[in-house]
């Protein structure tokens, strides 16, 4: 099936998508739930999406960090020489992405710790993963723009200041708002949900204007292989489903709208890669000679029962 | 040409004014290491004390649960992210090394990365569970996050070990043996001792903290000083460590080079005074530390870890993998090739400063293909001030016969037109920079330098093996 295949670049892919998924879930936990706190904090409400959300904002950042990892493993062997030049381009002020996790770290267990300090810590949080994401769209793009690569060196910049950067921000806005509202919702009580559906509506809307306004403006629309359908449908089974989730919040709408969620997320995934996918590096002899694949995926099973086990251990915990 | 066109991949060289290159990723590493460490023997400690809690010694069990908040806040935070720190200043640094050892380690490096997951979720679990979990629940997931999280430092100890003695995996042996090679045993006992004592030290300072009687924190300091005790091996780890190291760069570290001999003599001695206050004071003597002291020997074992890391680091020259990759990033069997052709004629990227001659400019194409690894311009380890003594002949000579010049410099890769314009480009930065400077490039002075280069061949000047 398009785009895989039985090379080893393939299993690099399948690898990637599935750890960039995942890592997808978590630091959009971390940005929209930052926001959704700070506006909670500033509206002064006591809002109990929002006090569970700040009590689980560090870990879901350690996790999304943690998660991140395989993506970025795997993307250095994928376009190993697009994203080391992009790195290099951007330089020290794309190496500013790790002071800035640190500085949002610490905020948001400010924000757990001290009301005092909440809304200058989930502000300063809030800017700091803003930065993040924005610095993660602009080397996204420098990887695909190599024609730009000697002007930009030459000319010592830092910042890649194309158009382009808004309308992806913008998609990954909305996404953020659905999956963090997805995530949120399995908590929730019924009343909760209600609000939820509309946040993650809101998400799912941004996303649908910023593409139809970019197929619009671009005239053309890549079907990848028919991904972008089945995330289409996917998007909009999702908006139902939330609908339906607001009118009947016990009800099996929850369930369908995160099954559409996560597949218009994986689709999402593979619709973004398309256009790279001629870029991947094919041919490296010394990477697609390396051993040790068993070994990995021996350890991933044993990696996943051990989690599992943890999982399983604290909700056996009885409660405080 | 594009700069994805060429054979040899030439990245975009970034910059750090004053900073050489080694002390950006030093810095970074340094922290990295010491954290990581910590958080490892802190996992192990945790376990060892929760067993003494379970077992009667409620102090011990009131110290768990505060050490843990330590733990999660300090080596969770900036330890998990200084090693994300690690491998983007790596690129910046070394985007060939990375890309090398990404290339031949990535399921080894994924299969770390899957224990590194299991000790985060683990030791969140028991930040966040802990004091509601079952006596048993709680040993079990200290286990599991002090073995994860000592398994993830088994991972990449191969990994980082590999770079400085790639043993049987140089002819061919694959994967493995570059895993298993001769330094990752006695680096990988080293570290794992190195982190128990800061784990040990650590604890005495939080035991300090506690709000105890004083016989109460003694009792518990005898307990965490026990920990510490693996430093005494210390002195056999080192050796054990030399010994498999090859033999230019034992050479280079115990006398060879002044600096890194003093690196060895600060490592050596900071953890002799460690290792002999804890045996000595703490064990045998069983004397009471308090909190200064303990934070003062942490900041001793900092010194000995950073040391340490620079010996580590200083021992590979001139490669960044032995035998296959210089600390140029230009491998061994393509410097006839740039011999041949220049450093420079495949460099696709202009320079971000102009010079007043097409030679300078030339030359500082050069230095910033085959100089600005290591050396800045006027900074650290800065060119100008290493060779303002020489003069021009000497800098020739010395510069074509780099790897005879300095056993720990590569080979020059370049022609005799490079070398010419590398030493007019530091007669140039001597001469302030001046807005005029007269081109030198007599038909004798090349072939002299021609004649020196062949002289000097391309080959290394240590074997390898």
């Amino acid at each position: 099936m398009w785009p895989f295949d039985a090379s080893i670049e393939s299993l690099w892919l399948v690898l990637y998508l599935v750890t960039f998924v995942l890592h997808a879930v978590f630091v959009s936990y971390v940005a929209a739930g930052t926001a959704y706190t700070l506006v909670a904090a500033l509206r002064r409400s006591s809002d109990p999406i929002a006090a569970r959300t700040r009590d689980w904002l560090p870990f879901m950042l350690g996790a999304g960090i943690t998660a991140g990892i395989g993506p970025l493993l795997f993307i250095q062997l994928l376009y190993q020489r697009r994203f080391y030049t992009a790195n290099l381009l951007l330089g020290p002020r794309w190496g500013a992405v790790v002071p800035a996790l640190i500085v949002g770290f610490y905020a948001l267990y400010l924000a757990k710790a001290s009301e005092r300090w909440r809304k200058l810590a989930l502000g300063v949080g809030l800017a700091c993963f803003g930065f993040v994401a924005w610095s993660w769209t602009e080397i996204h793009l420098v990887m695909l723009d190599d024609p730009a690569w000697r002007a930009m060196y030459g000319a010592g910049q830092r910042f890649y200041l194309d158009l382009a950067v808004v309308p992806r921000l913008v998609t990954w806005f909305g996404v953020m708002l659905a999956l963090y509202a997805t995530v949120a919702a399995w908590s929730a009580s019924s009343s909760e949900r209600g609000r939820l559906a509309g946040l993650a509506l809101v998400g799912i809307i941004a996303c649908g204007v910023t593409s139809a306004v970019l197929v619009v403006i671009r005239h053309e629309l890549d079907p990848a292989h028919g991904w972008t359908y089945v995330l289409a449908i996917a998007a909009i089974v999702a908006a139902i489903a939330w609908g339906w989730t607001a009118r009947r919040p016990d009800g099996p709408g929850l369930a369908l709208a995160t099954g559409a969620t996560t597949a218009a997320l994986v689709a999402g995934a593979v619709v973004r890669e398309a256009p790279r996918l001629a870029m991947i590096e094919h041919g490296r002899a010394t990477a697609s000679a390396s051993g040790g694949l068993v070994v990995f995926f021996v350890t991933f099973a044993i990696g996943v029962a051990a989690i599992t086990w943890v999982v399983r251990t604290v909700r056996a915990a009885p409660a405080t | 040409m594009s700069p994805l066109d060429s054979t040899i991949p030439y990245y975009p060289v970034n910059d750090f004014g004053p900073l050489m290159k080694g002390l950006v990723i030093g810095g970074v590493g340094i922290l990295h290491v010491f954290l990581a460490q910590f958080a490892i023997g802190g996992g192990m400690l945790l376990w060892y004390f929760e067993r003494l809690g379970q077992r009667g010694h409620q102090d011990a069990r009131t110290f768990v649960d505060g050490y843990f908040k330590v733990l999660v806040l300090i080596s969770f935070v900036v330890g998990a992210l200084t090693g994300v720190a690690m491998w983007f200043t790596t690129i910046q640094v070394g985007a060939r090394t990375i890309g090398l050892m990404i290339d031949e380690f990535h399921w080894l490096w994924a299969t770390e990365w899957v224990w590194f997951a299991v000790e985060i979720v683990s030791g969140y679990a028991f930040y966040r569970y802990g004091p509601r979990l079952s006596d048993r629940a709680r040993l079990q997931l200290l286990a599991l996050y002090a073995l994860a999280s000592w398994l993830s430092l088994f991972w990449i100890n191969g990994i980082l070990s590999w770079q400085l003695t790639p043993g049987a995996w140089l002819d061919g042996g694959g994967v493995w043996a570059g895993f298993f090679n001769a330094s990752f045993w006695p680096s990988l006992v080293f570290r794992t001792a190195v982190a128990c004592t800061l784990a040990a030290l650590v604890g005495c300072i939080i035991i300090n903290t506690m709000d105890l009687a004083r016989e109460q924190k003694a009792a518990l300091i005898r307990r965490a000083s026990r920990f510490a005790a693996p430093i005494a091996l210390m002195p056999v780890l080192a050796l054990w460590f030399f010994a498999v190291l090859p033999e230019d760069s034992r050479s280079w570290l115990l006398g060879g080079s002044m600096p890194m001999l003093m690196f060895v003599g600060v490592a050596a001695g900071a953890s002799f005074l460690i290792g002999g206050y804890v045996v000595v004071g703490l064990i045998l003597k069983r004397l009471f530390i308090n909190g200064a002291t303990a934070t003062l020997l942490l900041g001793l074992a900092f010194g000995a870890t950073a040391a340490g890391e620079f010996v580590r680091e200083g021992a590979r020259k001139p490669y960044t993998v032995r035998g296959v990759l210089y600390s140029t990033s230009i491998r061994p069997t393509e410097v006839a090739a740039l011999r041949a052709r220049g450093a420079t004629a495949d460099d696709p990227y202009p320079l971000q400063a102009t010079y007043p001659t097409a030679q300078l400019t030339r030359g500082a194409k050069v230095e910033r293909a085959l100089c600005d690894a290591c050396h800045t311009m006027r900074g650290a380890n800065a060119l100008v001030e290493l060779s303002h003594t020489w003069t021009d002949d000497q800098l020739r000579l010395n510069l074509a016969k780099l790897q005879r010049t300095k056993g720990f410099m590569p080979p020059f890769a370049g022609n005799a037109e490079d070398v010419e314009a590398l030493v007019q480009l530091l007669r140039w930065e001597r001469g302030k920079r001046a807005a005029s400077f007269a081109p030198t490039s007599s038909p004798e002075t090349l072939a002299q330098i021609a004649r020196w280069l062949d002289e000097a061949g391309t080959e290394p000047a240590g074997a390898v093996q």
